[in-house]
């Protein structure tokens, strides 16, 4: 992504045989961009003889991917892990199962399947399965609950994998055929294969739960059309399923699924000004000189950039600026130009001034309160890109390049906002955080910090798990990462489970001042263990730090321990690359140190004479008995 | 195109495909490179018809003994 036009195989191969220290990036960029199977795995090559090198190393644990289906799942289960790998960043260990042997590796408890013990597993169900059997000229109510029943039963293997694995599940949908037959019965019965696999993979998307994600082969294939999606040369030969065109976009979007499920998404869109949000240096050209609006074509097209960063901000991304620029001059067209679309009320942080980038994104990081691997910066100077890349390596950066008309298209292929699990809080975070920005002015200018909390007029809410409150608590749960006491990552199904468990006491915290209501802000899973509450998990938005919610939870969690009869609570501290701001919350809540370590560390805290912390929260608590 | 230029751009899809050198001569099969699996077979085949936009018939391919067949398949296919 660091240039415009895209990285090739033999860029890469040049990078690998240079020892070019950009290799991992490169070899991501040409993945991203790699139309050709037999290109895609000379990617895979490389990447494979620069890990045994050494050239390359990718972090974190590694993810490991089952492949099952109604066909020969080798090679795009080599082409699918590579893309993981390297979108990811983690090294993807391939599981692959026999040719349309997957019914009976999901059925039976002692297979391979299960052996492998997999984190996701990818399922190809095989499309002779999913076809109408009667006539075309069935009553399309029963085509209908055929097209149910079909559907049902692959939902079905799905959750069983789930019960037995907890895997997230990769469902490859069914791509259309391209064939002319039956003619005008396609679009007439509901029963041709095409107007019938239609309808099932309506019907899959519908039907399908948090654990399964959709790879969207009927659009894949769509894309590039049907035609070359399909070949049915290789099923004859080697019983693959789609063309090898269509293995390396299926192979991508498996990849991009991984990586959406084990990275953080992005929250924050960095835009420089100049020749990003119009044409032309401010500055320089001033506020008539600039091109913003339906004047010229291009214009038009920074309109339209304009617009659909509006329509991202809509989702629940954050738009910012950073532009190397007088503030005076920066803020102008935002003010007084009538063709911007975007107003300064838009941008929850705007930094106009002369220092590098890659410091103002820092600042930026922590005057909001979100680790830097949530932000991407959109630039039009390759420079800039390069300067953040390497000095804010975390930061993701796409350059822009010239023509505007390209902007959003590239941003929107970007795979990097597209929406997972909705909640209606993700959609209101704009809003917190431009309330946020002014509660810090506000406390910038209020020295007495009890007086400060007792003018923002804080209510608490404090409610055990239950169903509405899940997909919030699995988000916060997934993402959580600077105050996570444990980092425990959980699915939505177990922390179903945990609602359930009469030996757990789990509770989430909702705040609201009299800025706005933050919504669910902190999670807590406590184990009760005989006498001992053993605080599994506690999670809380940094939004709402230093602000007494940590004293108020604690109140909660001793309330609790105390009905339960236990008489101490004890803490568990479990550091990461990104939870260093908790590492001394418990000795500061008053808890004793139980057991120094290096990958856990515990404390204690006696519950006799217990006396509940003082905050200017007004809790309203949970009710015992 | 005579054989001699079939064997020359044949080399070249070789070096695109292969991270080791491997010379193209008629005698010269899978089991003598080891890079050369059922993986990089794929990409090869799938190479070369990019390469000489030709398409292999179902099964041809299979049949082919050594790159000499490989090339006779590949001016057959190209009626050359």
């Amino acid at each position: 992504m660091s240039s415009t036009t895209p990285v090739s195989v033999n860029d890469v191969k040049a990078a690998y045989a240079a020892g070019d220290p950009c290799l991992a990036g490169l070899l991501g960029d040409a993945t991203r961009a790699v139309e050709h199977f037999e290109e895609a795995l000379q990617l895979h090559n490389v990447r494979r003889r620069a890990v045994k090198d050494g050239k390359i190393e990718y972090g974190g644990p590694g993810v490991r991917i089952a492949f099952i289906g109604g066909y020969t799942l080798s090679p795009l289960s080599d082409l699918a892990g590579h893309c993981a790998t390297v979108f990811a960043d983690r090294t993807a260990e391939v599981w692959t199962g026999d040719y349309d042997n997957y019914v009976a590796e999901i059925m039976d408890p002692q297979s391979g399947l299960y052996g492998f013990e997999p984190d996701v597993v990818v399922l190809l169900p095989n499309r002779a399965r999913c076809r109408y059997a009667g006539p075309l000229g069935a009553p399309p109510s029963d085509i209908e609950s055929a097209a149910g029943g079909v559907a049902g039963e692959v939902l079905q293997l799905c959750a069983a994998i789930h019960e037995r694995t907890s895997a997230q599940v990769i469902l490859v949908n069914l791509p259309l055929p391209g064939g002319f037959d039956p003619g005008p019965f396609r679009t007439t019965s509901l029963g041709s294969d095409y107007a019938f696999s239609k309808r099932v993979n309506t019907l899959l998307g519908l039907g399908a739960p948090p654990f399964v994600h959709v790879c969207d082969a009927e659009f894949l294939a769509n894309r590039i059309g049907t035609i070359a999606a399909a070949d049915i040369r290789t099923w004859f030969e080697s019983k693959q399923p789609f063309s090898a065109a269509m293995e390396v976009q299926v192979a991508k979007e498996i990849g991009h699924i991984v990586s959406s499920l084990t990275k953080p998404p992005k929250k924050v869109i960095v835009l420089d000004l100049d020749n990003t949000l119009w044409g032309g240096v401010i500055g320089d050209d001033g506020l008539d000189g600039i091109e913003i609006g339906t004047t010229s074509p291009r214009g038009e097209a920074f309109r339209y950039f304009q617009e659909y960063l509006l329509e991202l901000r809509g989702r629940g991304i954050l738009l910012a600026v950073c532009s190397k620029n007088d503030q005076a001059n920066a803020v102008l067209p935002f003010t007084d130009h009538p063709e911007m679309v975007l107003k300064l009320g838009d941008v929850v942080n705007f930094k106009a001034n002369w220092e590098t980038k890659a410091e103002n994104i820092r600042l930026m990081a922590t005057e909001l309160g979100l680790g830097l691997d949530s932000f991407v910066l959109l630039d039009d100077n390759p420079a800039e890109i390069e300067i953040v890349r390497q000095f804010v390596p975390e930061v993701t950066g796409i350059c822009l390049g010239e023509d505007p008309s390209l902007f959003v298209p590239m941003v929107a292929d970007s795979r990097l906002f597209e929406l997972r699990t909705v909640t209606s809080e993700d959609l209101e975070r704009s809003k917190l955080y431009a309330i946020e920005a002014k509660r810090q002015e506000l406390k910038s200018t209020t020295l007495d910090l009890p007086a400060y909390w007792g003018s923002l007029e804080m209510v608490a809410e404090v409610a055990n798990f239950n169903s509405t409150d899940r997909p919030r608590i699995t988000q916060l749960v997934n993402k959580s990462n600077q105050f996570n006491l444990t980092t425990r990552r959980r699915t939505e199904s177990e922390i179903a489970d945990v609602e359930s468990d009469p030996a757990t006491d789990a509770f989430a915290v909702r705040l609201r001042d009299r800025f706005g209501d933050h919504g669910l802000i902190a999670v807590v899973i406590g184990q009760i263990e005989g006498s001992d509450y053993v605080i599994d998990t506690w999670l809380m938005s940094c939004r709402v730090l230093s602000r007494q919610v940590e004293e108020a939870t604690l109140n909660e969690m001793a309330g609790a321990a105390l009905v339960a009869g236990c008489t101490r609570i004890v803490g568990v501290y479990r550091p990461t690359a990104k939870n260093g701001l908790v590492a001394g919350l418990f000795p500061r809540l008053g808890f004793g140190t139980l057991q120094a370590g290096e990958a856990e560390s515990t404390y204690e805290l006696d519950l006799g004479g217990f006396e509940p912390r003082e905050t200017k929260i007004l809790v309203k608590g949970r009710v015992y008995g | 195109m005579d054989e001699a230029k079939t064997y020359e751009q044949l080399q070249g899809v070789f070096d695109d495909v292969f991270m080791e050198p491997v010379v193209v001569t008629p005698t010269l099969t899978a089991r003598d490179v080891e890079e050369w699996d059922s993986l990089t077979h794929v990409s090869l085949v799938l190479a070369i018809e990019r390469a000489f936009g030709i398409r292999f018939h179902v099964g041809e391919v299979e049949s082919a003994q050594n790159v000499g067949d490989l090339v006779g398949l590949i001016r057959k296919r190209s009626g050359g």
